[in-house]
């Protein structure tokens, strides 16, 4: 029995599995498919772990960790089968650079739905320049990946040997004959813009400067056509006035607020204005009806 | 020729369930021997392995010389002497039992073996044994002949086998075939080597009990390094540049190795026909899956991650006779005795590309650990457990990229390389993301 090597490779990658097969001898080992043919049975991922959760019970804790690398998420679960994993990640205190090598896992609920996940070995927090080292290796062996699907697309029908013969790997020839075999002719610019965008993760030079303190959300803020500070300010004194009027935890009143903005001087029609544009942002709601409460 | 290997094609064809036909085995069988000059038993597992099927349901069985037996073979028919025969208790899964032991040689060589389970015959000194369906296994660099529950054992007339003559052997004939070191595989006998001498060290081994000098190194040629033996003083000198014609394969452990004696031709040629010592003494770096494909090599480079420590990391203890590990106390070959404490790794060294064994010993645990086996001791006292230094050790290591250098050998576990140096890998990742991101907006 050799042991399976650990493949690296991106989440988004993995995430787009649908195919698992089986090897073969006494206990056959288990490999999901990429459309890229990684045939992986044991993975090694490196990334952010966000957040840890017991998504099982106390007495029969299953922990789930999310893990995130510049293109996706890595789903992991550590049950009672695999304790020191499991204590492990309980005891982690998110967001932490994390490594873990572990067994891939599809689970389909329902024909045409499938998630893929790890099922831990080991698991350890690390530093960043692991990680950094990670995404590099990772953007390796999908380079690799990415030229032999690339052979394989030329052939027709591509075969082990075929590809072999051009140079590539057999244990990933193999892998590739069973990925075009399933998934059919895949889009590898999806993937050619998958290796850059890892790659360029590592440059400073095309990280984009982030303020301290905004939030780092990628959809940008909508633009108002008239960028006026008097509203801002306005909703801001509202959303004070909301927060402060709310003493039973059911609401500000209207007459309450209506009152208390007039002596700070916000007129009836800018109230109204200000409170319309905070319901919409999703800062404030209307518990019932003639009460406001903050978010 | 033909009439010889008959038996052996029918053989091959039924182990293969008739799928395939008896002119190619035929034509195969005939390549293996003449054309790659494998010894006949690897020939017929090797193809029987080819076509998928299974090696251990050959039954022709051919008797081999103990020279040629590998480690991990599972079904051996030998004809040899005993030139010892002990006995010994040892405790096995909890029971006590009485085993023998010593040692076999035939005209080749001599080889330690192991019954395990009781023999129909009393063995003597001297006694000529035909042995079938033994198996070997390997231990600290030698194969060892095991018997066990399948084995069968007869005696045969003491006039059946030639008294054991260190060193004898008939000349070879005909031409022999050019290989580069690289190309080295087991099994291959008459080869030509075209190579430098790297090292070369004379050292004294018993064989038959009687002293003998055997000499050994290294020597590469633009391919790659390997050790070699010479079982006769051609007075090789380090740095000379030679043409050996009639030497021999053995693997180590799945390390190809040269070995040659008085039946080979040694010619002194140019010193400048092969680059200088200092460009052929380097360590190559490998991936882990080439390694596995060759079966191991000499004084290789792997750049990979520690991805797990395995059972037996850290602070064990050894049987002070045989240093082998022991396991709840007790020695598998000796049972209970006083163990004496020890420091290693064995990890999981994993580049991508596959995975193997890496073995630190004692002095290189230190230095990871920054901490003398003697502080150790003291922690695991302290912590009533060597779990404490097993824990710490994981930390230190797991996930680590490493790049480490060493032998890599092979058995049936897969590959283990035993790390001579290792250092903690730093890559300058920024500048190689740079360069794989230019080479991705060239093509594109």
């Amino acid at each position: 029995m050799i042991r399976e090597v650990a493949w690296r490779l991106f989440a988004s990658e993995y995430n787009d599995a649908n195919l698992e097969t089986e090897g073969t001898g006494e206990r056959p080992p288990s490999y999901v498919v990429t459309p890229l043919g990684a045939k992986v049975n044991r993975v090694f991922v490196v990334g952010v772990i966000t957040d840890v959760e017991n998504v099982g019970t106390d007495g029969q804790p299953m922990w789930r960790a999310r893990v995130s690398d510049p293109t996706g998420t890595f789903h992991v679960y550590a049950g009672q089968y695999q304790p020191e994993a499991a204590s492990a990640l309980s005891k982690l205190k998110p967001p932490v650079f994390g490594a873990i090598v572990g067994k891939s896992r599809i689970y389909s609920p329902q024909p045409g739905t499938t998630y893929t996940s790890i099922r831990p070995e080991v698991i350890k927090s690390v530093d960043e320049s692991v990680r950094d080292y990670w995404i590099l290796e990772a953007c390796r062996s999908l380079q690799k990946r990415l030229d032999a699907m690339a052979e394989a697309q030329k052939m027709d029908p591509p075969t082990k040997e075929g590809l072999v013969k051009v140079g590539v790997k057999e244990a990933i020839a193999d892998g590739i004959v069973q990925a075009v075999n399933h998934y059919g002719k895949v889009d590898l610019s999806r993937y050619l813009a998958m290796l850059a965008e890892g790659l360029r993760y590592l440059l400073p030079e095309y990280r984009e400067p982030i303020a301290p303190g905004e939030p780092t959300v990628d959809t940008p803020r909508p633009i108002k056509q008239e960028p006026s500070r008097e509203a801002d300010e306005s909703e801001g004194k509202v959303l004070e006035i909301i927060a402060a009027l709310d003493a039973d935890g059911k609401g500000a009143p209207w007459e309450g607020i209506l009152e208390t903005a007039t002596t700070r001087g916000v007129s009836k029609d800018s109230l109204e204005e200000s409170i319309n544009a905070l319901l919409d942002k999703g800062l404030i709601y209307e518990p019932i009806l003639g009460r406001m409460k903050k978010i | 020729m033909k009439e010889e290997l008959a038996p052996h094609v029918h053989d091959i064809t039924r182990a293969l369930g008739n799928k395939v036909s008896e002119q190619e085995i035929e034509r195969e069988l005939s390549s293996y021997l003449n054309v790659y000059r494998v010894s006949l038993d690897t020939a017929k597992r090797s193809i029987v392995k080819k076509h998928g099927g299974n090696p251990a349901t050959l039954a022709t069985g051919i008797s081999k010389t103990l020279r040629e037996l590998m480690p991990g073979e599972q079904s051996v028919n030998l004809l040899a002497r005993i030139v010892s025969v002990n006995e010994r208790d040892v405790t096995v899964e909890g029971g006590s039992k009485r085993i023998l032991y010593g040692i076999l040689g035939d005209p080749t060589t001599t080889i330690p073996f192991t019954a395990w389970e009781p023999l129909p015959v009393p063995l003597a000194k001297g006694d000529v044994v035909r042995v079938q369906n033994a198996y070997t296994k390997e231990y600290r660099g030698q194969v060892q002949v095991n018997f066990g529950i399948r084995t069968a054992v007869a005696k045969e007339s003491p006039t059946a086998l030639p008294e054991f003559k260190p060193g004898a052997g008939q000349p070879y004939v005909g031409k022999p075939t050019a290989v580069r070191v690289a190309d080295l595989r087991e099994g291959a006998s008459n080869v030509a080597v075209t190579a430098r001498i790297l090292s070369v060290e004379r050292r004294e081994v018993e064989v038959d009990g009687a002293p003998k000098a055997v000499f050994s190194g290294i020597l590469a040629d633009e391919t790659g390094k390997t050790q070699f033996s010479a079982w006769k003083d051609f007075s090789l000198k380090p740095d000379e540049v030679l043409r050996v014609e009639g030497a021999y394969v053995k693997t180590w452990r799945g390390i190809p190795q040269v070995s040659f004696d008085e039946r080979a031709t040694i010619t002194r040629l140019k010193p400048d026909l092969l680059p200088p010592s200092e460009r052929l003494n380097v360590s190559p770096r490998m991936w882990i899956e080439d390694l596995a494909e060759r079966g191991g090599a000499a004084d290789v480079t792997v750049r990979g991650i520690l991805i797990d420590l395995r059972e037996g990391s850290g602070l064990v203890y050894r049987c002070p006779e045989c240093r082998r590990v022991l396991r709840k106390g007790a020695c598998r070959l000796h049972g209970e005795v006083k163990g004496e404490p020890d420091l290693r790794v064995k990890a999981v060294l994993d580049d991508g590309s596959g995975a193997l064994t890496a073995v630190f010993d004692r002095e290189l645990t230190e230095g990871l650990l920054d901490k003398s086996l003697e502080a150790c001791i003291a922690a695991a006292k302290e912590a009533m457990s060597t779990d404490v230094v097993r824990d710490e050790l994981a930390d230190i290591l797991v996930a680590q990229p490493v790049e480490a250098r060493g032998n890599v050998t092979s058995d049936d576990y897969g590959l283990m390389m035993i790390v001579e140096s290792a250092k903690l890998l730093k890559v300058d990742v920024q500048a190689e993301a740079r360069e794989m991101l230019e080479g991705l907006e060239g093509s594109a």
